[in-house]
């Protein structure tokens, strides 16, 4: 190979173990982020060493020694004297920080040497590439391809190190809108279901849509894809393709109609589901909802006797209750509440066992208040539409949209499925042996200032203990100084998209060179600066365009279904059961029900899916007779008062 | 111990040198070398007896002496630049003060190439070497270079008398023989670009004792110093007063040992406000190739090397960008 330039060392620069300085010709392709491979002439214990660096810097000046030279040679005319018949001796001046010495022993400073662009073989080594991919036992995962020059070279992430155990978790930064976050996440998913091994277990992935229709539509196939994208596609060995296995949750609308999401077209409708719970499941995680500021110890207090005794059984005080109670929904433990505080009325009691009546008040107060709060999430009747927990796919994604709910209902979905999937991965019950969660906006749910919220915690929690269970965070924001530095310090591997300059002006940034910021201030879309444990430096790669539909096409190609009668939407939720449900025979049916009734109806034949919908349905509802005329005779209208009565009405 | 001293390859640095007479194996001299090594400048940055300025009388060969011609626009039409460099150190044995000059000497054609220099032929010639009064050297010193294989260019010519002389007089000998031994390079260049290529020239310095090349259509040379003033009748005022892009009246220059040459004065820059030697060299040509015409296009082609300007030099009113590219390249490549 050619070489490309030569070591230099000043007194003023001079070379370390850790960076190397060279030039080249004018023309030469090396630009920042170029990985180069120094060939010394010097042999050190018997070995010629081998220096692999990455560009972090460049430099480049004429023999003019102030610009005032330069003045004065163009009679301060700047468009003066257009061909001076020589151009000034000019110089690229590059360092270059060190990937690797081979030999790694003994460290020494860099030697002069010859300079040349890495080839792919070269690229595998700089990055200790090839330390995981042996072939037949290759844990590489491809994230992009590096170019430089006539380079273009596959990078792989170790999935030891990606998914675990090793180390794990991903955490990307970017500024909206250009490619970074969403298509990288999707393109990274797409490439380690397509290589992650399968001895080391199945994988799944958790995708909590948190704006737009971003991942409403992972799928469907991209709309445009172009040959450039599908040759990336084919040299890092990844399928262009959508996902094939892609399900979606989302909980109801306010009104209980139709789901709370962007993917409501009814083309598409064959695997979203719904994401309800009842009281059982949100009161695992109240304090979620309720912060300490809302509830202080006593309250605590309650609402873990209410947990234990009450819920889930029959609960009986003949002094207080009229009756027994079996609490199971939101509307029970309201109707509880009620006889409670009444019986304590009329015996004037200021407490109930040790809780004080206002305490009572609070609690009934917090609690049948996130029915409302989380209306279209949380049934009042205990109607429970959740992740296939248990039954997970390998290579499945399962979506949740949560993109158009209140913060507190974010706060419980995330928290409650999060925990749901730790659970089941402890019990190594949950249908896959990893978990990918990705998580959008983590500077929203993991701050690194402010109070100290249950979703925090358990993203701290997840951060530093999830790898040894196969719980994977894939998590990006657009500001990572504004993340917890906990959740982003325990990310083994980190992206990074085009970064707003002000951000990359934080601390956290100090550690790269004036010109790699620069570099990562004007990245272009489908460019990712990548650091991962094995590589001593980042690294620029580019990646494809997702194959998938984009949120902001897939609104254009699937606009949103029109706002529902309550009868489309049960026709609508039935037909995904029954395709001989028809609009006309849920009118019929429905016609003398409530509306709360008809939802309940609805909630509990999705939940039940029996193999006679129609059947179980109408069963749910019930029974009416419908009015009809009688044969009794007219009524004889009275006798009409003559019109010159003065007393007549 | 050998010697790693090779002089076949263009010689070695005073460093090298001096660990190779040190470790020299001499018999019955087991003292070892006391050679004193200067601290100070390059002996061609410290004042020298120089020739006193002069004015020196010229045959004319324009009709009309004190006429003032203007050339026209610059034209780009020199291929390439040649000049050579030349470091010059006295180093004393102990006790003794009979100088050891150790020159560098070095030259190179630039040849420019799309805007851009390259070395002509290769490579540049480097050649390095002591010069001393051998005859007045001590034998066991002498000796010791011999040991060393190292050897010495005698600056004394042959039947002068070995007597004593002044220190300064010796080291003026000694830098007189490293500028001969420059000067031999830059002919030997010169020579073989006039022998193989077909375009112009840009020598730095006077060309009549630039051996064949002297004669060659393709040598053009330029001199920047003017220590001496060749005039011709009332001339001197017409060249001290000449403005930017115009040229004296040309004249013949015969030295007794070299080539006779054409030559004429031109103005580079505008020197209003300046002394009566900013921006003026002397252009010379081979003798048989001159007309007045071929004047004034070589001035125009000398025109156009001011720009870039070679700052930071001090003498950047009259270097061409060529020259300070080809001293700074041989000064890189020797240290000097």
């Amino acid at each position: 190979m050619s070489i490309l330039g030569r070591v230099v060392a000043t007194e003023r620069k001079p070379n370390t173990p850790h960076e190397f300085h060279f030039w080249t010709a004018l023309d030469s392709p090396v630009g920042i982020g170029t990985i180069v491979r120094v060939e010394s002439a010097q042999p050190v214990s018997g070995a010629l060493p081998v220096v692999y660096g990455v560009v972090v810097e460049g430099f480049g000046y004429t023999d003019v020694e102030t610009p005032l030279h330069e003045v004065l040679g163009y009679d301060g005319e700047p468009g003066g004297d257009p061909g001076a018949p020589t151009r000034r001796t000019e110089i690229r001046l590059y360092s270059a920080a060190v990937l690797r010495h081979v030999p790694e022993e003994p460290l020494q400073p860099v030697a002069m040497g010859t300079v040349h662009l890495a080839s792919d073989a070269d690229v595998a080594i700089a990055l200790r590439m090839d330390a995981y991919l042996t072939p037949g036992a290759s844990t590489g995962i491809p994230v992009g391809l590096y170019r430089s020059g006539a380079t273009a070279s596959p990078v792989y992430l170790d999935a030891d190190f990606l998914l675990g155990p090793e180390a794990a978790h991903l955490n990307i930064s970017g500024v909206s809108g250009l490619a970074t976050k969403t298509s990288a996440v999707e393109w990274l998913l797409a490439s380690i279901f397509a290589h992650f091994p399968e001895k080391k277990g199945r994988v799944a992935a958790v995708c909590f849509n948190v704006k737009g229709p971003d991942l409403c539509f992972l799928d469907q196939p991209a709309a445009k894809l172009d040959d450039a994208d599908r040759a990336l596609y084919d040299r890092l060995g990844v399928p262009a393709e959508p996902f094939k296995d892609v399900e979606y949750y989302a909980p109801y609308t306010a009104k209980g109609f139709a789901l709370n999401t962007l993917r409501s077209n009814e083309a598409l409708a064959y695997n979203v589901k719904p994401l309800t719970w009842g009281l059982r499941e949100v009161l695992q995680y109240a304090e979620v909802l309720l912060n300490k500021d809302d509830v202080d110890a006593k309250a605590d207090a309650l609402i873990d006797f209410i947990k234990e005794r009450v819920v889930d059984q029959e609960f009986t005080d003949p002094k207080y209750l009229t009756s027994a109670h079996r609490v199971q929904s939101f509307g029970e433990l309201e109707r509880w509440f009620r006889d409670l505080l009444s019986g304590m009325e009329k015996q004037n009691a200021e407490s109930w066992r040790t809780h004080h009546v206002a305490t009572i008040r609070k609690v009934r107060n917090r609690l049948t208040n996130i029915s409302t709060r989380c209306r279209g999430l949380v049934t009042d009747d205990g109607t429970v539409s959740d992740l296939p927990f248990g039954e997970f796919r390998d290579r499945a994604v399962y979506v949740v949209d949560v993109a158009n709910l209140e913060a507190d209902a974010q706060d419980l979905i995330f928290s409650r499925i999060v925990s749901q999937l730790r659970e089941h991965l402890e019990k190594r019950d949950l249908g896959v042996e990893h978990v990918i969660v990705f998580v959008d906006e983590l500077n929203k749910y993991a701050p690194s200032d402010g109070p100290d919220t249950y979703v925090r915690a358990m993203l701290l929690d997840i951060a530093e203990r999830g790898r040894y269970l196969g719980l994977v965070l894939f998590a990006a924001q657009q500001f990572r100084s504004q993340v917890h530095r906990r959740v982003v310090g325990n990310s083994g591997t980190a992206l990074f998209g085009r970064m707003d300059p002000d951000e990359l002006a934080t601390p956290g940034y100090a550690t790269l060179s004036p010109a790699t910021r620069t570099k990562l201030s004007t990245l272009e879309k489908g460019q990712l600066m990548v650091r991962h444990p094995h590589f001593s430096q980042p690294v620029f790669v580019r990646f494809p365009r997702p194959a998938v539909l984009s949120g902001r096409e897939g609104v254009e190609r699937f606009p949103q279904a029109p706002e529902q009668t309550l009868e489309e939407a049960i026709t609508r939720s039935l037909r995904a059961l029954d395709n001989t449900v028809t609009l006309d025979w849920v009118k019929e049916t429905v016609a003398l029900a409530e509306e709360e009734e008809v939802l309940r109806a609805r909630n509990r034949t999705l939940q039940a899916k029996p193999d006679d919908v129609k059947a179980f349905f109408r069963a749910q509802l019930k029974r009416r007779v419908r009015s009809e005329p009688t044969d009794a005779p007219p009524r004889q209208p009275l006798k009409k008062s003559p019109t010159d009565d003065p007393y007549g009405f | 111990m050998a010697s790693t001293y090779d002089f076949a390859v263009g010689g070695t640095s005073i460093r090298d040198a001096l660990r190779a007479l040190k470790n020299a194996s001499v018999p019955g001299d087991e003292s070892g070398s006391s050679i004193v090594t200067p601290a100070g400048p390059a002996l061609e940055l410290t004042p020298a007896d120089a020739t006193p300025p002069r004015l020196e009388p010229a045959e004319p060969i324009e009709s009309d002496p004190t006429a003032v011609r203007e050339v026209g626009e610059p034209v780009v039409a020199f291929a390439a630049f040649l000049d050579g460099i030349q470091t010059s150190r006295a180093l004393y044995p102990d006790g003794d003060s009979t100088p050891l000059v150790h020159g560098t000497v070095a030259a190179v054609i630039r040849q420019r190439a799309d805007r851009a220099l390259h070395t002509w032929g290769g490579a540049p010639l480097i050649s390095r070497a002591f010069h001393a009064p051998v005859a007045l050297l001590s034998p066991r010193l002498v000796a010791r270079f011999h040991a060393a294989n190292i050897p010495i260019e005698d600056t004394l010519e042959p039947g002068d008398a070995p007597d004593a002389r002044h220190p300064m007089e010796l080291l003026a000998l000694a830098r007189n023989a490293v500028q001969r031994r420059r000067e031999l390079l830059e002919i030997e260049l010169a020579e073989r670009w006039t022998d193989s290529e077909t375009a112009p020239l840009f020598v730095d310095g006077g060309i009549s004792g630039a051996g064949r090349a002297s004669q060659s259509v393709l040598s053009v040379g330029v001199v920047k110093s003017h220590r001496t003033l060749y005039t011709a009748g009332e001339s001197l005022a017409v060249i001290t007063a000449l403005k930017a892009a115009a040229r004296s009246a040309a004249f013949e220059i015969r030295p007794k040992y070299r080539s006779t040459v054409a030559s004429w004065y031109l103005r580079l820059r505008d020197a209003r406000g300046r002394d009566p030697f900013f921006g003026l060299v002397r252009v010379e040509i081979a003798r048989e190739s001159f007309t007045s015409a071929r004047a004034d296009e070589v001035s125009r082609w000398v025109l156009a090397e001011r720009s870039p300007v070679s700052l930071p030099d001090k003498r950047w009113s009259t270097m061409a960008y060529g020259i300070r590219d080809c001293e700074e390249y041989l000064r890189a490549l020797t240290g000097a």
